[in-house]
């Protein structure tokens, strides 16, 4: 019995021998020169069906082969031992057998992972080692890897990925991936010498609404046989009318996010500027506030942050959280960013503001003094370059859904609009703040007659617009930059929002930033070039203040002034 | 501004002073160098680091023993990015000053301004950042990437990985709009059909295509629409975006790209713009993988780059020079070649044995070599330079992995119209 075994051992030995291992493919293609080939090389590794092939490659990939040169001007790929010295030198091993390389005396080489050259991949190589890892992928648990597999496969148009793909088709239950499967066999036996397998094919194409085959097709409208021909221009017009919906609820959607964004900018500049009557040519700056705030909050769970502003050194120790723990700073930054704004506002009504209530005009030159000295102080804080501030990975996704994108980041700013604007609403409407807040803006004097502390309420309600401020720099520092010159972005944007949507009325607000957003984001669509969308829709605000100059909802009041 | 200066001249003192008990005979013998760069403004984040590297450069001269025995004496004014500026300080510098030779300019915007100052009163200017081409004066010498040295080698190296389609998409002005007309009849010659060039066209009333390619302003924020049609346009793979954006509307054009699950894999964006020195200001995340295209990296294995980093970094580390930042600091392709360009000048008035413009120019035609750190740069008759051209790939640390070299790419300014891309072998 024990012979048996061993023999069976020793035969199986003998036919991995044989066959050439991941390892030795890999290290045979690591040493050439000609990419081509190279690839070539990679490319047999599909059919290994071993399980570490992703895991070499992606070595590879990230550059953890190195070439040393040997004796007789060949190279012989190595990888480094985990361990560094004291002179940072690591042991060398052979890649395809895990062996220490020897150095002329005998003894284990140790080399400088700097001065060695790494085994270089460019994109033609690595796309051969995606294609393996993507068949590789085919059954993986995740169903992203899975799509992303399915799709490579489908695009490679390679007859003998068939099999896989039928068998992939029985056993898989998600929607999304079913779809590109269809659609993966169906660009496959487009290739078909057989044209009703062909005609079968467009058909499937045209059904799915499938946008990657449209180059194919109209490669088979050229050269096919006149029944495919016809079979794959009504495919074509099937994906055409596809794409016209994919468009326009992109566009949609696109316009509803770039509203939000507006929105989200504007609607603290709609409690200072709208209800309070303060020109705040300063809020950019508060956006810019909860922006590094952000940025700040970033570092502290990163590496840290050394700033050193008028010569004071701070150092700001970091936690240097990785994976969740790391992305879990954005959700600590949005209320530190409302607050360090809010807490920025309450200091400017303290010191400047309160003294302007009623001097509207010098209240718009001093906070855009304001303004200036903030823009200084960010620089000479953090520098004049734009820092870099990071989006979580759980933003950085997308959900698609027949083909239309929904990025994370944007699906949040939507629901996060939605959120702040009935926030403020309940605040401003069904809480005694809120009640305070109302009649102050209402008449200040009354208000004051009435026994109401006006100078805090005033206080409160600016914090309260500055915060929100805040909380729209948190969210812009993850799609956009974060520099000294952030708020004058968005100052212009902001005021524009609110003017149009009526001073004084927060729905006012809404309607004018959703408004703009899908007009900005429609006409783009329609003519194709950002920069004359934007011209039309600032032409037609012109025009429509021309006519309403109150804006869309004019507040009204019985006060003589107005 | 005056302060600048004085502190300038008194750095030069010090510099002067340290090497004369080497050279005492004529320590007191200088020749005026002009730097017209913006030290003010926006464009100061990359022009103030071509003002530190041409200081080093003359220092590194001055310490040998100058120019023809010469010390250089450097004039640095600002041109605070503002191009009317830039035409005044640059008739301040040859008027006023007589400076023999100045190194400046970053925008061609400026470069068009200062142009008839130069020509009027017969200067030299050595210019240092990739151009679009179509200029050839006799009083500049283009140091500069041209189009065939940045933008033609790159799309040869993306047609040579497969790629069939291309996106075309940049910043609203001269720069962006004439390399990307180049870029479309390039990409035509070469057998890509029209329809694989995607980002739109715009034609004139006779059909004729004035201008290719997507646009956006400076400091654009909302790229979702044009990520959404590079997605379509890139669903059939073999698809990749050729850009020409500047400055930090990057960001939100890279964060919007990686959000939409794009990847340098799938679809990948080869840059002209971004050099170590810009990426110090870019989420290094978003960009990993993605191509750039220049005559120098700072990732250059030879002795030569590595003497030129290690004596930079020497000299930041003990420079006096005002407003110079210490920390973190990368070299990058425009800083490369403003020492390739002082250096040969230098050579030129050595050659000509005079400073005399006309003199210099007729040695520098002649062809004049220079080892510097992206290797041996060769001046040309069109007032141009032979160097060699790197593919490199973004890393997550803010430097290049070199793909691929182009060896001595012959510097032709006038491809518009020819798409005759030339590779001479010198």
């Amino acid at each position: 019995m024990m012979h048996r075994i061993l023999i069976l051992l020793a035969a199986l030995i003998c036919i991995t021998a044989r066959a050439e291992t991941p390892r030795e493919v890999i290290a045979k293609a690591a040493v050439l020169d000609d990419s081509e080939a190279q690839a070539k090389l990679v490319q047999t590794l599909a059919d290994s069906g071993s399980p570490d092939v992703g895991q070499l490659l992606t070595l590879w990939k990230e550059g953890g082969i190195f070439l040393l040169s040997g004796p007789t001007d060949t190279k012989i790929a190595i990888t480094l031992g985990p361990d560094k010295d004291a002179g940072g030198n690591q042991a060398v091993f052979r890649f395809e057998t895990g062996a220490p390389v020897l150095d002329e005396a005998g003894k284990p080489l140790r080399a400088l992972a700097s001065d060695l050259n790494t085994a270089e991949t460019d994109s033609l190589l690595r796309t051969a080692m995606k294609s393996v890892m993507d068949l590789a992928q085919l059954s993986s648990a995740d169903v992203k890897q899975r799509l992303r597999s399915v799709e490579t496969l489908g695009m490679e148009q390679n007859p003998e990925r068939l099999p896989v793909l039928l068998s992939r088709q029985q056993k898989e239950t998600d929607s999304q991936v079913k779809r590109a499967i269809r659609e993966a066999i169906a660009l496959t036996e487009i290739k078909d010498e057989d044209p009703a397998k062909q005609i079968a094919a467009c058909r499937e194409l045209g059904a799915i609404g499938s946008i990657p085959s449209q180059d194919i097709l109209k490669q088979v409208v050229k050269d096919g046989v006149p029944e495919v021909q016809v079979a794959a221009t009504a495919a074509l017009k099937e994906i055409a009318s596809h794409v016209r919906t994919v468009d326009t609820v992109g566009t949609l959607f696109r316009g509803l996010s770039a509203g939000s964004i507006l929105l989200v900018v504007a609607i603290g500049l709609a409690i200072t500027f709208g209800l309070m009557g303060v020109i705040n040519m300063a809020h950019g700056e508060m956006i810019a506030i909860g922006a590094y705030t952000t940025y700040i909050v970033q570092c502290v769970f990163g590496p840290g942050l050394e700033v050193s502003p008028f010569g004071f050194h701070i150092n700001l120790p970091g936690m240097n959280a990785t994976g969740w723990h790391y992305d879990c700073y954005f959700i600590v930054a949005i209320p530190l960013s409302f607050l360090t704004a809010a807490l920025a506002g309450l200091a400017l009504e303290r010191g400047i503001i309160r003294f302007l209530y009623s001097r509207p005009l010098e209240s718009l030159l001093a906070t855009w003094g304001v303004s200036l000295v903030l823009q200084q102080l960010f620089r000479l804080t953090f520098g004049a370059n734009n820092v870099q501030v990071s989006a979580p990975s759980w933003l950085s996704g997308n959900w698609t859904v027949n083909d239309i994108l929904f990025p994370w980041n944007r699906v949040f700013v939507v629901v996060f609009a939605i959120a702040i604007v009935i926030g403020v609403n309940l605040l401003l409407k069904k809480t005694p703040l809120g009640l305070l807040i109302r009649a102050v803006m209402q008449n200040r004097n009354m208000a004051a007659c009435m026994g109401v502390r006006t100078e805090r309420v005033n206080m409160l309600t600016f914090a309260l617009g500055s915060g929100l401020a805040g909380l729209a720099g948190a969210f812009i520092s993850q799609i956009g930059n974060v520099g000294p010159g952030l708020g004058q972005l968005y100052i212009v944007d902001s005021f524009m929002t609110v003017v149009v949507g009526g001073v004084g009325n927060l729905f006012g607000t809404v309607f004018s930033s959703l408004g703009i957003g899908m007009a900005d984001q429609g006409l783009q669509q329609i003519l194709g070039n950002p920069v004359l969308g934007k011209i039309l829709v600032l032409a037609g605000i012109i025009l429509f203040l021309q006519w309403r100059p109150a804006g869309i909802f004019v507040s009204k009041s019985r006060s003589l002034e107005s | 501004m005056m302060k600048l200066v004085n502190s300038a001249a008194l750095a030069f003192a010090a510099g002067a002073a340290l090497t004369a008990s080497i050279l005492p005979a004529r320590a007191q013998e200088t020749v005026k160098v002009g730097v017209l760069h913006s030290l003010s403004g926006t464009m100061a984040i990359s022009e103030t680091s071509l003002r530190d590297v041409l200081q080093f450069t003359f220092d590194e001269i001055n310490a040998k023993g100058g120019v023809m025995g010469k010390k250089i004496e450097p004039v640095i004014v600002d041109g605070a990015s503002n191009w009317p500026l830039f035409a005044e300080k640059a008739k301040q510098l040859l008027e006023q000053d007589k400076c023999a030779v100045v190194f400046g300019c970053w925008t061609s915007v400026s470069r068009k301004s200062v142009l008839p100052v130069f020509e009027k009163n017969n200067g030299l200017l050595f210019y240092p950042v990739q151009y679009e081409g179509e200029e050839e004066s006799q009083n500049v010498f283009y140091t500069a990437e041209a189009v065939n040295q940045q933008a033609t080698p790159s799309v040869d190296y993306l047609l040579a990985q497969g790629k069939k389609k291309f996106y075309l998409l940049g910043s609203d002005y001269v720069y962006p709009q004439t390399t990307n007309l180049v870029l479309l009849e390039y990409l035509l010659s070469k057998g890509v059909p029209i329809e694989n060039i995607g980002g739109g066209f715009k034609k004139d009333e006779s059909g004729k295509i004035i201008s290719a390619g997507k646009y956006t302003p400076f400091g654009h924020t909302d790229y979702q629409q044009i990520i959404a049609e590079i997605k379509q346009f890139a669903a059939g793979g073999k698809a990749c975006v050729v850009s020409t954006l500047n400055g930090d509307t990057n960001v939100p054009f890279f964060k919007e790209y990686a959000a939409a699950g794009l990847t340098a894999e799938t679809c990948p964006v080869v840059s002209f713009s971004i050099s170590e020195d810009e990426f110090r200001a870019l989420p290094a995340k978003q960009l990993v993988g993605q191509l750039g295209c220049w005559t120098y990296f700072q990732s250059i294995k030879s002795p030569a780059n590595k003497k030129f980093i290690a004596d930079w970094d020497a000299w930041l580390k003990k420079t006096t020079l005002d407003g110079v930042k210490k920390e973190g600091r990368v070299t990058c392709s425009p800083m490369a070649l403003s020492y390739d360009g002082v250096y040969l000048w230098k050579a030129a008035v050595e050659k000509a044995k005079s400073f005399e413009v006309d003199k210099v120019r007729e040695a520098l035609k002649g062809g004049i070599s220079f080892a510097g750190p992206g290797g041996t740069v060769k001046s040309q008759k069109n007032m141009h330079l032979t160097k060699n051209v790197f593919i490199g790939e973004t890393k997550a640390d803010g430097q290049f992995k070199i793909l691929k070299t182009f060896e001595g790419v012959y510097g032709e300014p006038w491809l518009k119209g020819t798409f005759k891309p030339k590779t001479a072998k010198k």
